[in-house]
């Protein structure tokens, strides 16, 4: 059937007009990719290379002209002691987020692997905090923080768990970037979650059937079957929550509230390039997350990752 | 057997439950805060449920009733940008997305691998590589404080992802189809059009849901982008009444409900698609 009508296919187009239509499409393919190009181009790969550029340049809106400068940024910021308190914040904040959203995203990806009724409720409500502006998960988690009125003082308080209120976020290092880590974790776990479902859900039943049949409990098909074959998901899932937390700012900006406390590389970076007005230091920083957070990339993805074969 | 899967059922419960209450308790909690007069939820102990609902924060959200004076009414103006900007990032995205994702994942050219993974390298690309340079090419071009400007830097960071998440749709598709649609004569702009767009439509949704989301999340190129009013997103409107302590924290919570009700719609109807969506696209 499809043999005759190619026949006659090629009987009735004339000849001439088949070519001129190759000719028109072999420029067809760049005519589609041109604006991808373009865009990818001119403001993400171009503005990539200014940043790379702009590391090693003096630009100070403060202190003109822009000079060449050398290593001159990167002494700098390296000895600015509120520069080398936020990398120590960062990466405390990779410590918590990662660890955080990728055991509560695993325990979520665990309760959603069997199908049960009000499943795809539940998934939707657990979907929520990702679709949810950083910004305002930052406004409503610091009134659930609040020194003075907030549920999590008073319903402690309550329990007897505190004695009087808290002040959660500003004092203590360590304790403000847990509690500002909590609102990205709560963002981060269900993408966690999902990417941690989706390899669980391509382990083949027959697995757990045959382990239960040698006398396997749960917990032993959890631990010998189920976490060696989710590795996959389990290592894109933890490269995605390194990224975020190495990245993490709108939650920074909200809570922190612009002390150094708890200050991260992208707070730091802001404030260096956007309220100091020094590019050239910003550029300098910006140079050392992106290349950071390519390399910590790579690697995460090299240690965890193995290719699953059934 | 079956008692162990009792067992484990009410620890699933259990499991489930608070899987629930961490996930809504948040929101729950913006809302009820929002349907309460000021002196409420400032009460102690806190009310765990409105003692009536009280409507006056969200009236003074969108700049009516006694409070709007207080700079909350710009919030509805903030909604109305919010809006034009993902939509508008959206739609520039899903177009120019599906367009090169459709040649890459089909069509054959020269340099289209060179191409194809200078694009895909971009995905890797953290917000520290371009946010300073953004600044100052959109400053140059005069495009600070205008929707074009934050529309262009948007779309620029969504394509990598939507374009990844179509090639993929693309490449699932069996070629047959296409195939045997070219063999009856059609152009391959024909093919992609009455043949390859119709069937790949549940993609271009997931990728338009994704990025619309994205879109409306946005704080730090807005606010790097966009220092007078005009052109302010919610996200940078409400991230400058938090901590000023002008605005009372119950019209704060109101505006954050505001920010929350599209995204939640979207979620608890398009979910589906979501999850789709964000499994292609990370699935590398």
């Amino acid at each position: 059937m499809t043999a005759l009508r190619q026949r006659t296919r090629r009987l009735v187009v004339p000849r001439g007009q088949a070519i001129r239509r190759g000719r028109r499409e072999t420029a067809l393919p760049y005519a589609m990719v041109a604006p991808l190009l373009v865009f990818i181009g001119a403001l993400a790969l171009y503005p990539t290379v200014l940043t790379a550029y702009g590391a090693f340049v003096h630009d100070d809106a403060l202190d003109p002209p822009t000079r060449f400068t050398g290593l001159g940024n990167f002494q700098s910021v390296f000895n600015n002691a509120q520069v080398r308190q936020s990398l120590e914040n960062t990466a405390l904040y990779i410590v918590f987020g990662v660890g955080l959203s990728v055991a509560l995203g695993t325990f979520f990806a665990v309760l959603l692997q069997r199908r049960f009724r009000g499943r795809g409720i539940v998934l939707a409500l657990m979907v929520l905090p990702w679709a949810l502006p950083g910004v305002v998960e930052g406004v409503i988690w610091s009134w659930i923080y609040d020194p003075t009125f907030g549920v999590l003082n008073s319903g402690l308080k309550s329990v007897g768990a505190i004695n009087h209120y808290q002040l959660w976020i500003g004092t203590h290092q360590l304790q403000s970037i847990f509690f500002i880590s909590v609102v990205q974790v709560w963002q981060i776990t269900p993408l966690a979650a999902i990417l941690v479902l989706a390899s669980l859900q391509s382990i083949p039943g027959e697995l757990y059937e045959a382990a239960s049949v040698d006398g396997a409990t749960s917990l032993q098909s959890l631990w010998r079957i189920t976490l060696p074959l989710v590795r996959p998901g389990l290592a894109i899932a933890a490269v995605e929550g390194l990224i975020m937390s190495l990245n993490i700012f709108d939650q920074v900006y909200v809570l922190n509230a612009g002390a150094s406390t708890a200050s991260s590389l992208m707070s730091q970076t802001y404030e260096i390039a956007f309220q100091n007005l020094n590019f050239g230091q910003g550029y300098a920083l910006s140079l050392l997350a992106t290349v950071t957070t390519i390399v910590l990339s790579l690697l995460t993805v090299k240690l965890i990752y193995r290719k699953v074969e059934f | 057997m079956a008692s162990r899967s009792r067992r484990f059922g009410w620890a699933r419960g259990i499991g489930i439950g608070l899987l629930v209450v961490w996930s809504l308790f948040p929101v729950y909690w913006a809302l009820n805060t929002s349907l309460q007069t000021n002196a409420d939820a400032q009460s102690s102990p806190v009310h765990w449920f409105p003692s009536h609902f009280d409507f006056s924060n969200y009236e003074a959200v969108f700049g009516a009733g006694p409070s709007s004076a207080s700079g909350a009414g710009s919030i509805g103006r903030a909604v109305v940008n919010t809006s034009i900007e993902s939509l508008g990032a959206t739609l520039l995205t899903l177009v120019i997305a599906v367009v090169g994702a459709y040649a890459f994942a089909r069509l054959r050219f020269r340099l289209r691998g060179v191409l194809f993974y200078a694009v895909l390298a971009t995905l890797t690309l953290p917000v520290y590589a371009t946010l300073i340079p953004l600044y100052k090419i959109m400053t140059s071009l005069g495009l600070v404080n205008t929707y074009l400007g934050i529309i262009l830097v948007y779309t620029s960071g969504f394509l990598p992802l939507a374009m990844w998440i179509m090639y993929s749709m693309f490449q699932a598709l069996p070629p047959s189809i296409e195939e045997a649609a070219t063999i009856d004569g059609a152009t391959t702009l024909q093919v992609f059009r009455r043949i390859v767009l119709p069937i790949v439509r549940p993609g271009m949704a997931a990728t338009a849901i994704i990025t619309f989301l994205f879109g409306w999340g946005q704080f730090i190129f807005p606010l790097v982008l966009g220092s007078t009013g005009a052109t302010q997103p919610l996200t940078v409107t409400l991230s400058s009444l938090e901590g000023r302590h002008v605005v009372p924290y119950t019209i704060i919570n109101a505006a954050a409900i505001v920010a929350i009700a599209v995204p939640a719609v979207i979620v608890f109807f398009l979910n589906r698609w979501i999850v789709d969506g964000i499994v292609a696209g990370s699935v590398k």
